[in-house]
């Protein structure tokens, strides 16, 4: 392989895709029958290089394992191991994962069978069978031994590799394609993006992913919708600041994969449902898991004021009903995004939201202010005592309560 | 703190933050000069402090120059930082950015009230400081440049896994932002610059 061709490619969102520009690999789906777990219970390493490889991500997952990014919260972090024990396949009961507070749409399987599941990739999920299918996918990985055979495949050009990958801010792991600005994660976020996989490898833990979920009892058909968020998400975003979806997006630019991978996981997806099983996406039990920290999770996204990619994500949690919650932080996004004539637009999104009962304390804390703004001072006074009413002790009590004290507010 | 979080954005794809010529006690290279302890102005000439004791400005850096922004730190700009914003007009940033980023420090607007300055001040942190956690301590009046401002206190978790404190004290005069904000790490940087940070704000004045 020429360096030039490894160099763009790398640069481009993966040496993945260096292996199959030089080897011209056939875009071939890979049939969800065909994928069987390499890897069974209690696996061990077996030769020296798989032995070398697990030694070295053992302490990648110590550091991991004591990051103050890590979210702890007992309930969901149980939630979770037991989603991997059910999808993980013939090793799930050795599998470990791990939540990172990181709002983007990603998700990391390490060689040694741990996983990292991304803040964000929970705010985005609709339901149990989509986490349950990126989950799946993973495992797929480890399932594949895919680590070790990308490794082998790799092992020459990997350190040029990960100084590039990071130097460019692009980096594809997990769901395949990561968005996030690398330059900004510290150590952490370094060493989740130098895991990449090539395409072959990525339809393969597909494939195997979809059949985990079928088996399970979950819709396959999730893991296509899956994809398709994250492809739109990604469009909606460069729309809004004016950019070509193809030029950003290098993973999608040079090569139409995402598009045909989810034509893939629709066909598999069929091909895995049998006719008159009942299959449950497990919405309600998903939505009970990540109650506590969904006004957290949509609080991360939107303060980035990324207004396109925020958008499409509410839009699309909307698609299972409108509530309070969903209703302010749309306004938040046209409240920050602060274009001409988007103070309006906040301010009657804050009054929408709170026609629903869930509306937060901050809905009625924005809606005051905004009408303050606006001068209708009686209904800005009503509603910011609301706001105190409800948040005696929040942290801008004091502010508030001087702007209701002044005469010409 | 503002440049600094420009600084570590654009580290990896320049050389660093070594930009600007020029001598000083630092030598020709160095990417700061000595304040001294008295009155000084900062940003674009229009606000005056005086420091209790010398500090280290950080130079203008010719990719990342916001005129209205300077930054000041004692011991580097990860573990601590004082920066200054003397009267940035309505319809400006508080950093230079590219219109096509997909993440964006918001807009300053001339009629922007406390909370919203203070939700910018947020959204600075997480876009350009890959801040993960940031919880507002406490929003209060408090006088500033002679008129009635805010003071913004805050804790924020940042991708180096490392905790900060900060706290912003600032008004919106005549449709133009005063701010002076220091952040530092929540062990020891962040008291140990305080009371600079207090007399600092207590001294400073709008030059007309």
């Amino acid at each position: 392989m020429s360096s030039l061709v490894s160099r763009r490619a790398m640069l481009a969102g993966g040496g993945a895709i260096a292996a199959s520009l030089a080897t011209g690999v056939a875009a071939e789906r890979i049939l969800p029958s065909a994928m069987i777990p390499l890897i069974g219970p209690g696996y061990r390493p077996i030769d020296v290089d798989e032995r070398g490889l697990w030694q070295q991500y053992a302490r990648v997952e110590e550091e991991i394992a004591g990051s103050n990014l890590l979210i702890k919260d007992p309930a969901l972090t149980a939630y979770l191991r037991d989603l991997i024990g059910k999808v993980g396949g013939p090793a799930a009961k050795d599998m470990r994962i791990y939540l990172a507070r990181i709002p983007d749409f990603n998700a990391v399987m390490f060689p040694t069978g741990f996983a990292v599941v991304f803040s964000g990739l929970l705010l985005r999920m609709r339901n149990e069978a989509q986490l349950a299918g990126v989950i799946a996918h993973e495992s797929g990985h480890f399932l594949r031994k895919h680590q070790l055979r990308q490794w082998r495949d790799q092992r020459r050009k990997t350190d040029i590799f990960s100084i590039l990958a990071v130097g460019a801010g692009v980096a594809g792991a997990g769901v395949g394609i990561y968005t996030g600005q690398i330059a900004q994660l510290g150590q952490l976020g370094t060493i989740l993006s130098l895991l990449q996989y090539n395409r072959t490898l990525e339809a393969e833990a597909d494939a195997m992913g979809a059949r985990l979920l079928a088996e399970n009892g979950y819709p396959p058909i999730e893991m296509a919708n899956t994809w398709q968020q994250l492809i739109d998400e990604e469009k909606l975003s460069a729309k809004y600041r004016r950019k070509r979806y193809h030029r950003d997006i290098s993973l999608l630019s040079t090569h139409p994969a995402p598009e045909s991978r989810m034509a893939d996981l629709r066909i598999s997806a069929s091909e895995l449902t049998v006719p008159g099983r009942a299959y449950d996406n497990g919405r309600a039990r998903y939505l009970a898991a990540i109650a506590d920290i969904r006004p957290m999770l949509l609080d991360d996204q939107v303060k980035l004021n990324d207004p396109g990619a925020s958008q499409y994500i509410i839009d699309t949690l909307a698609k299972d009903g409108w509530n309070g919650l969903l209703r302010f932080y749309e306004a938040e996004i046209w409240r920050l995004r602060n274009r001409a004539g988007d103070d309006l637009r906040a301010a009657q999104g804050y009054a929408a939201a709170l026609a629903y009962p869930d509306a937060p304390a901050d809905a009625w804390r924005w809606h005051g202010l905004m009408l303050m703004k606006q001068g209708h001072a009686a209904e800005s006074r009503a509603a910011l005592s609301h706001y105190l009413a409800m948040k005696p002790n929040a942290p801008d009590a004091a502010f508030v309560r001087q702007m209701l004290m002044e005469p010409n507010r | 703190m503002i440049r600094k979080l420009s600084c570590l954005a654009l580290a990896l794809s320049i050389a660093g933050c070594t930009g600007g010529v020029g001598g000083g006690e630092y030598g020709f290279n160095s990417p700061y000069s000595l304040v001294r302890a008295t009155d000084i102005t900062v940003g674009d000439d229009s606000l005056v402090v005086t420091a209790p004791h010398e500090w280290n400005r950080a130079r203008p850096f010719f990719f990342d120059d916001v005129r209205w922004v300077e930054d000041w730190t004692l011991n580097g700009p990860s573990l601590d930082s004082m920066s200054f914003v003397s009267g940035l007009p309505g319809g400006k940033y508080l950093v230079r950015q590219s219109r096509r980023a997909d993440r964006q420090v918001p807009k300053f607007r001339s009629d922007m009230t406390a909370p919203e300055v203070a939700a910018m001040i947020e959204s600075l942190y997480r876009v350009r400081a890959g801040t993960v956690d940031f919880r507002t301590i406490a929003l209060q009046p408090r006088p500033f440049v002679g008129t009635n401002g805010f003071q913004f206190d805050y804790e924020h978790l940042d991708t180096d896994e490392l905790w900060r404190r900060g706290r912003a004290v600032g008004a919106v005069v005549n449709g133009e932002l005063y701010l002076i904000i220091l952040d530092g790490a929540r062990s020891h940087y962040f008291d140990a610059a305080a009371p600079d940070f207090e007399a600092i704000v207590n001294s400073a004045r709008i030059r007309r």
